[in-house]
């Protein structure tokens, strides 16, 4: 058909006839024709006779015309959609449990999706987000991890000088800032950019200007660009905010700029091995002297790239590689005291990998699980339908009888399928959303961007699509069999049984496949499950009900003895405040993301090594007992111990170096140079669990605090935190009211954030587990429940002819059990060859964990007797007088 | 099955665009009348199949309809042919022409 006739059919309303037209316009022709006819001597019933005849099939000519006026199709679909809502309606029933079920798989995957869209798909802010890169510069002979060591300020002003790789180049720093309010001081995440940042993201201000070089001269630096929410909250969306000023560490910064509300880089997760928090609120210039320009050795700012269009990842690399041999030679200085100055190195690494590498297999891990719970619902549908359609094979052949061709019939069922879907779809919609308000909820904090995952226009697509899928899943099998009709068999039996009912392959093997899924769902919900467990149990080495928080002194106190002279007054303080039973600080808490790094000789070693590096803090004396850290032997610091020549150290170091002696009063020092002063080991204290609970402890010393700038506080209390943290917020106003504390919390809220990211994903995959489980065996159900029906003659005769109660029930039970055995044996094959996904994401436990193992198909098997209970009673209790009447 | 159906529904429809340029608007019954007549009644049309085809000309845009009087005053729908419905006939009866010339030179003794 031509689309100019479609088109026509479709949406013009002169090209339709209406029902009236057309039968007057037929009449019409049927009174001229008679009319003539009777002119040329034809009785009046002759000419009606003659001009019917002359017409031809009235009812074939005028259908014809009708269905010319109608939009393609219309007449077929509008018919079968009729007619599949009339089925649906006279089965609500079966209508009720397909939508929900199929409702709850959609709503389900439907959320899901809706975040992988927002953390995977949907693009960065920054224009061409692909092309940002983060470049190192690794060195072998420096044991940290190559993200750690980015170009130095000499080598990335001679990258920027003579690689062809790249369109724009940055650097900047994390940093934060105290921003004096008129009640308190508040800490702002804030970023240290050169005047390259915003050109090389690709970002622009809101209204303002950008940072630009003459920003990062000198002297004129005083200028800040703000977040959309600092605006918000600290300038209450002021119009003159441009002309206003704000204090920051107790200097005056002029406001330049506003940046848009989706512009917070760089975030914590955005960096590797980042701090902070989730957004960046404050853009300050990175003043960057000819003489720190010329600094070859130290790697002190994050360097980001753009890549020219064209060019990829492997190729800038091997650009950048090809520079650094050049600048290698440059390098002179012995950076890690380790006898080494050279072996710099090129590493460039996507910026969007690096945010969302992390995230990845975990989002894909639970898509991939709430899509096995959509596969499930699907098969239950599609088994409902199956026993539908064979209820109705009467209907379906008469149907065929008539000359509906194969084809019609298949469209008639699938119409069917395709309106249970597209209701199941809408009701989808309003359970995802309900679900993704759940989901926004177990937020573990640290997946980027989550929090803007939303049911948008993608994600409606998604579901559209989701529809037509789900359809052809459960509605091409069921349809293809129904239309397979044998005409004769079908019509001389008038719909009546035999005695013993067909099997249904089709059926069992759905729910065989059901019980693979559910299989393998289950042990990865177990797998994850007993990591969670695991790493729940484990100790942490310290309180957790100890209140920490941190404080960044500015630079009025960079003089000498300043820091130190302020943390001491501070912790006394704290410590006279009551209900504070001690308080402590430390250089780097655990659980802050941060690491401290020394070198370290020891003495009588046997393997010293010039590269040795090992986690080192400086605490104060009431620090161990602060946190409750056990004192394993020796004595913790006091006061006295000034002067550097003590050090404290862990169980593991004792394990690593002093195996089998005592350690106190050993020695250790800074390096292999014998002009570094020895320290005495003093005491051993039990391991600290330092970035997560599942990360093994390493090796750790312990020095006295010095004098410092930043420090993080622990406070030991036996009044509940909120009771305490106004006084602490009072004790540092009485010193200094432009101070700020931050991240106030106690450590159990510390632990509970890192491991945030297991329970989120150990529970949502264990809810799909447990929904899976469910589904199955509701589809188990179904699938004896209507074989019992199907073959009530059959084992009415059994028991008629002696059949034990005990033994109908044995063989519907068996009849179960073989299906679920057959899934099961499958299902652990399957799960065997995938667990090897999931071994990065378990701890404490191998992927082959036999428990595991064992009580996913245990539980199944436990679960699907219930399932079989039932309709076993029933063909137990079947009556066979009755059954056989009832034929 | 579906060449000849073709081949048919082309023809009626040169048929029809051709009787309305002749006699001017006409109505359904007219337009069959015509078409008998001028075959010399060796075409055995069912005129009821006219409506259809009368239709899906104007669905092309070919010819248009509207409701007018017959010659004894029976309200009826009149068909005419539009501007484009010219320049497909003449189209159309060029290349009839040259098959039927062909045809014509193939079956010459």
């Amino acid at each position: 058909m031509e689309l100019r006739v479609i088109f026509a059919r479709l949406f013009s309303r002169s090209h339709r006839r209406s029902a009236n037209d057309i039968e007057d316009e037929l009449a019409t022709h049927l009174d001229m024709a008679a009319a003539d006819l009777r002119a040329q001597g034809m009785s009046e019933e002759e000419a009606t006779r003659e001009a019917r005849i002359r017409f031809g099939g009235i009812t074939q000519n005028s259908e014809a015309y009708r269905r010319q006026a109608r939009p393609p199709f219309a007449d077929s679909i509008a018919s079968d959609l009729r007619y599949a809502t009339r089925q649906l309606r006279l089965n609500p029933g079966f209508a009720i449990v397909a939508v929900l079920t199929l409702a709850l798989g959609i709503g389900a995957t439907t959320a899901i999706y809706s975040l992988v869209q927002a953390v995977l798909l949907r693009s960065l802010p920054y224009g061409h987000a692909e092309r940002l890169v983060y470049l190192y510069t690794p060195n072998p002979h420096i044991p940290l991890p190559p993200e750690v060591l980015a170009p130095s300020n000499a080598d990335f002003r001679d990258i920027r000088q003579t690689n062809h790789s790249f369109s724009d180049m940055t650097q900047f720093s994390q940093a934060t800032f105290n921003l004096s309010t008129a009640t308190a001081a508040a800490r702002i995440d804030a970023a240290k950019v050169d005047g390259r940042f915003f050109p090389t993201m690709e970002l622009l201000p809101q209204f303002g200007r950008a940072i630009t070089a003459d920003d990062a001269q000198p002297g004129h630096d005083h200028v800040a660009v703000i977040s959309q929410s600092l605006w918000h909250s600290y300038f209450r969306n002021a119009g003159d905010v441009l002309t206003r000023t704000m204090q920051l560490d107790g200097n005056t910064y002029r406001i330049i700029g506003v940046m848009p509300p989706e512009v917070q880089f760089p975030t914590i997760s955005d960096l590797p091995y980042g701090s902070g928090s989730a957004r960046t609120d404050l853009w300050l210039p990175l003043v960057i002297t000819a003489k720190d320009a010329a600094d070859r050795d130290n790697p002190n700012y994050y360097a980001v790239a753009r890549l020219k269009p064209g060019v990829s990842i492997g190729q800038a690399q091997a650009d950048m590689a090809l520079i650094m041999q050049r600048l290698d030679r440059l390098h002179t200085v012995d950076v890690v005291g380790n006898g080494s100055t050279h072996g710099w190195g090129a590493l460039i690494e996507s910026v969007r990998d690096t945010a969302v590498g992390p995230v990845r297999s975990l989002l894909w891990l639970l898509l991939g699980a709430v899509c096995c719970v959509l596969l499930i619902a699907c098969g239950n549908t599609a088994n409902l339908l199956l026993a539908r359609a064979a209820a109705r094979s009467h209907e379906l052949s008469v149907r065929a009888a008539l000359g509906a061709g194969r084809l019609r019939v298949i469209r008639q069922l699938l119409t069917e399928s395709l309106l249970l879907s597209s209701i199941a779809g809408a009701a989808g919609i309003a359970l995802a959303w309900i679900f993704l308000h759940l989901l926004l909820r177990l937020d573990p904090g640290n997946i980027p961007r989550l929090q803007q995952a939303s049911l948008n226009g993608w994600v409606l697509l998604f579901v559209i699509g989701l529809v037509l899928v789900t359809c052809l899943l459960f509605g091409a099998l069921p349809a293809i069999s129904a239309s397979r009709i044998d005409l004769t068999a079908s019509l001389k039996s008038m719909g009546t049984r035999g005695i013993v009912a067909p099997r249904d392959r089709g059926r069992n093997l759905l729910i065989t496949g059901e019980i693979v899924l559910v299989t393998v769902l289950l042990a990865s919900a177990g797998l994850l499950l007993r990591s969670y467990v695991k790493v729940s149990a484990v100790h942490p080495g310290f309180s957790s009900s100890t209140i920490t928080f941190g404080v960044t002194l500015d630079s009025r106190y960079a003089g000498r003895g300043q820091g130190r002279a302020f943390f001491q007054r501070f912790l006394e303080r704290i410590e006279h405040i009551p209900g504070v039973r001690s308080a402590g600080a430390v250089t780097v808490l655990p659980f802050s993301n941060a690491h401290s790094m020394t070198t370290l000789w020891v003495e009588g070693y046997r393997d010293n090594s010039k590269e040795a590096l090992i986690d080192g803090a400086g605490v104060t004396p009431h620090y161990f007992s602060t946190m409750q850290t056990p004192l394993i032997s020796g004595r913790f610091f006091t006061s006295a111990d000034r002067d550097g020549g003590h050090v404290v150290v862990n169980q593991s170091f004792v394990r690593k170096y002093f195996p089998d002696q005592s350690p106190l009063g050993k020695r250790l020092r800074g390096g292999a140079d014998p002009k570094l002063p020895w320290q005495t080991i003093i005491g051993v204290v039990a391991d600290v669990r330092n970035e997560s609970l599942d990360q093994p402890p390493v090796p750790q010393i312990y020095t006295p605090i010095d004098n410092i700038q930043s420090a993080s506080i622990a406070v030991r209390s036996s009044m509940p935190p909120d009771a305490i943290i106004p006084a602490l917020r009072a004790s540092v106003r009485s010193i200094d009211s432009s101070i700020a504390l931050v991240d106030i919390r106690t450590m159990q809220q510390a632990i509970a954030t890192s491991t945030a990211r297991r329970r989120f994903q150990t529970s949502l995959l264990t809810i799909f587990a447990g929904t899976a489980l469910l589904l199955a065996l509701v589809g188990l159900y179904g699938l004896l429940a209507y074989s019992v029906r199907r073959r009530v003659a059959e084992i009415g005769v059994r028991i008629a002819l002696g059949a034990s109660r005990s033994r109908v029930i044995a063989m519907v039970v068996r009849q179960g059990l073989q299906l679920v055995l057959a899934g099961l044996i499958i299902g652990i094959a399957v799960a065997f060859a995938g667990v090897r996904f999931l071994a990065g994401m378990l701890y404490g436990v191998r992927p082959y964990d036999p428990w595991t193992f064992l009580a996913a198909p245990l539980l199944t098997i436990l679960a699907a007797i219930v399932a079989c209970c039932v309709p076993a009673w029933h063909a137990a209790h079947i009556e066979p007088m009755r059954a056989l009447r009832a034929e | 099955m579906d060449e000849k159906a073709d081949l048919l529904q082309g023809t009626l429809d040169i048929l029809v665009l051709r009787t309305l340029v002749t006699m001017g608007p006409l109505h359904g019954y007219g337009v069959a009348r015509r078409i008998e007549q001028v075959s010399g009644h060796t075409l055995v049309l069912n005129q009821g199949t006219i409506y259809p085809a009368l239709l899906r000309l104007e669905q092309r845009g070919w010819i248009g309809s509207s409701w007018g009087l017959s010659e004894n005053n029976r309200r009826a729908r009149f068909y005419s042919i539009t501007r484009k419905g010219r320049a497909q006939l003449a189209r159309a009866t060029e290349s009839w022409q040259r098959v039927a010339a062909t045809m014509a030179r193939f079956l010459e003794p």
